[in-house]
């Protein structure tokens, strides 16, 4: 078929539907990707953001538990013993409990020639499975030289605010996993000397944590004793809140590290708000999709005498729907393509200007939310395509 | 495709092809059979020839326009089968039915069917430029023929039926075609100009070879027919 001009059949086909409704449906559609895809984005961000902080493994929280000090019990032996352990496993809010035992040897940590730092330390250990950041390779073996180390990220913190002080120079965490530590092990059976590095940082745990095969064999090999009760216990529970659990541990007089817990709550509730806000994208997009499907039908009902004399003396249903198409496709993809470089410019400035030392944010947008934009316009684009389509060849 | 290869006709240029046209006992599924009994159409096999200029003469109520919306595939209440160049109408698609009607098949409705916005020119310019089988001077050529030349860049709704027929029958000359159908062309023209009409569509067709199927209630004195059939 020779390809007639638009131009001529164009004002047959707009006559009397308001561009006013057309772009209403335009403004919303964008307005509704926007939101969508600010959503996806910012779920993504808080995603990166918390990874490090979150209490939550395997859909489980994981809370510390110590023994109350109080003037009555200060001189007794405060730790759990094995009893209070398996109480605590019983009970069928806990779905794990795992005791965080310590040195019983000595431990002096140096930190090598660049830095002129050495210090008493402690360590201590605990099941893999509550540990939130396990690397591979966080074990020890009798004979291995390096001991690998998970740090508490507060710790460094610490060390950070008086390095200075001491003329000692501040660490990043990517700084602080390459210094090669000294640790000094000297018990009353014998001694010896490792090499260390820090092959993770904790959020969740407040200490300087070994794998636990190194600890028992240290313990044994040093100080001739098995590793000695734990004075800090690790349960893993699938809610952390539960009424029953905080009942029963103020019962015994344990002591919960609430703080963590909080924060726990805190990024889920951050996380159901942003994927509401998805929601509520997705909703505002499906009510603009529906918006502009009503428009073209309505344009195609008030063209409907104009198409039928057009489809009548000879013109294809096929080129009549592409040219009908070809309408408004430049429109959607401008309307995506905006809604897609203002998320960009939002996630440019909440990166530089709200959030600019946070090496694990990216300044800008995450594939999927690209690959959700495409989907989006080609999905819509299809649908109206197939509905202008459908509409003409009914008519014809 | 379904249709020939197109030929064009640069200034108003001839072409011969040998196209056929069968319709095989049809009847408007809303008629009794014995309501057909006496037509000449209705129910009995017509052979269109290529050239062929065939009267059909009805009464009102007869089935004239039906039979012309049955022929130009616009409805499908009939039994019965029309064939295009052995293509049954029933069989095809609405974009092959598009061809045909672009490529080969004309008509010039009893109900004028102008587009009423648009002017007499872009009427035209809609239908020619489908095909560009006539050159945009035909226009001009062809309405100062007919006497609306004045009424070109008139919108077709200011214009009088009997101005809106003439171009409605330009608009159907406007394209190739081997069949034309003419519903009551000449029912809004007096003598004289029905006279010139017919005139330029027996040139046209008598161009492109084409067969001519006139349905009026009477007989068309000045239309040289071959074949008379009674409704």
């Amino acid at each position: 078929m020779k390809r007639p001009s638009f131009h001529i059949i164009r004002p047959l086909l707009l006559t009397g539907a308001r561009s006013s409704s057309r772009w209403f449906s335009y403004i919303g559609l964008g307005i509704g990707v926007l939101l969508l895809l600010l959503a996806q984005q910012l779920y993504i961000d808080i995603q990166a953001l918390v990874k490090q902080t979150s209490i939550r493994k395997n859909g489980f929280d994981y809370i510390s538990i110590t023994k109350q000090i109080t003037n009555e019990n200060m001189g007794r032996d405060n730790r759990f013993s094995p009893a209070d352990l398996d109480s605590l496993r019983q009970q069928s809010f806990i779905q794990g409990a795992a005791p965080l035992t310590s040195n019983r040897f000595e431990v002096v940590a140096t930190a090598g020639d660049q830095i002129p730092f050495a210090s008493d330390i402690f360590l201590e250990a605990l099941d893999n499975e509550f540990i939130d950041t396990v690397p591979p390779g966080f074990d020890w073996q009798p004979g291995q030289a390096t001991v690998p180390l998970i740090f508490s990220s507060d710790f460094l913190e610490m060390y950070n605010v008086f390095a200075p002080s001491y003329g000692l120079p501040q660490l990043s965490m990517e700084t602080a996993s390459n210094v090669v530590i000294g640790l000094r092990c000297e018990g009353q059976k014998g001694g010896a000397t490792f090499r260390a590095q820090i092959v993770a940082f904790s959020d969740r745990i407040n200490s300087l944590l070994a794998p636990k095969e190194f600890l028992d064999w240290a313990n044994l090999e040093f100080e001739g004793l098995p590793s000695a009760n734990a004075s800090r216990v690790y349960l893993k529970t699938t809610d952390a809140n539960n009424p029953d659990l905080l009942q029963h541990l103020t019962q015994k007089s344990y002591r919960v590290n609430k703080e963590k817990t909080a924060f726990g709550r805190s990024k889920q509730i951050l996380q159901g708000v942003i994927a509401g806000l998805g929601i509520f994208g997705v909703l505002v997009v499906a009510l603009a999709l529906l918006l502009f499907s009503f428009y073209l039908q309505l344009m195609v009902a008030r063209s409907r005498d104009n198409l039928q004399l057009l489809l009548t003396i000879g013109y294809r249903p096929d080129w009549l729907s592409k040219q009908v198409a070809r309408r408004f496709i430049p429109v959607y993809l401008a309307v995506v393509f905006a809604a897609l470089a203002a998320t960009q410019l939002m996630q440019y400035g909440f990166h530089q200007f709200v959030m600019y030392n946070r090496p694990e944010l990216s300044s800008w947008l995450h594939p999927s939310v690209w690959v959700t934009a495409i989907v989006l316009t080609g999905l819509s684009i299809f649908t109206n395509m197939r509905m202008v389509r459908k509409l003409l060849y009914g008519l014809s | 495709m379904l249709l020939l290869p197109q030929l064009r006709n640069r200034g108003c240029g001839f072409f011969i092809s040998l196209s056929m046209l069968h319709i095989d006992r049809i009847r408007p599924s809303y008629f009794e059979e014995s309501a057909c009994a006496h037509s000449e159409v209705w129910l009995q096999r017509v052979n269109v020839e290529p050239g062929e200029r065939i009267q059909i003469q009805a009464p009102s109520g007869s089935g004239k326009t039906s039979l012309t919306h049955f022929l130009y595939g616009m409805r499908r209440e009939y039994v019965g089968s029309i064939q295009f160049d052995s293509v049954e109408l029933k069989q095809i698609n609405p974009d092959q039915l598009a061809d045909l009607r672009r490529e080969k098949l004309s008509v010039v409705f009893q109900d004028l069917r102008l587009f009423l916005e648009p002017t007499l020119r872009e009427n035209f310019e809609i239908k020619r430029q489908l095909t560009d089988f006539h050159p945009a001077t035909c226009i001009e050529e062809w309405a100062k023929r007919l006497g609306i030349d004045h009424r070109l860049d008139t919108p077709a709704r200011l214009c009088s039926y009997g101005e809106q027929q003439r171009a409605s029958i330009i608009r159907g000359l406007l394209q190739p075609f081997k069949w034309i159908l003419l519903d009551e062309p000449f029912s809004h023209l007096d003598d004289a100009n029905a006279r010139k009409a017919m005139d330029l569509i027996l040139e046209e067709s008598e161009k492109q070879g084409a067969a001519i199927l006139l349905a009026d209630l009477e007989i068309v004195p000045h239309y040289p027919q071959t074949r008379l059939l009674r409704l």
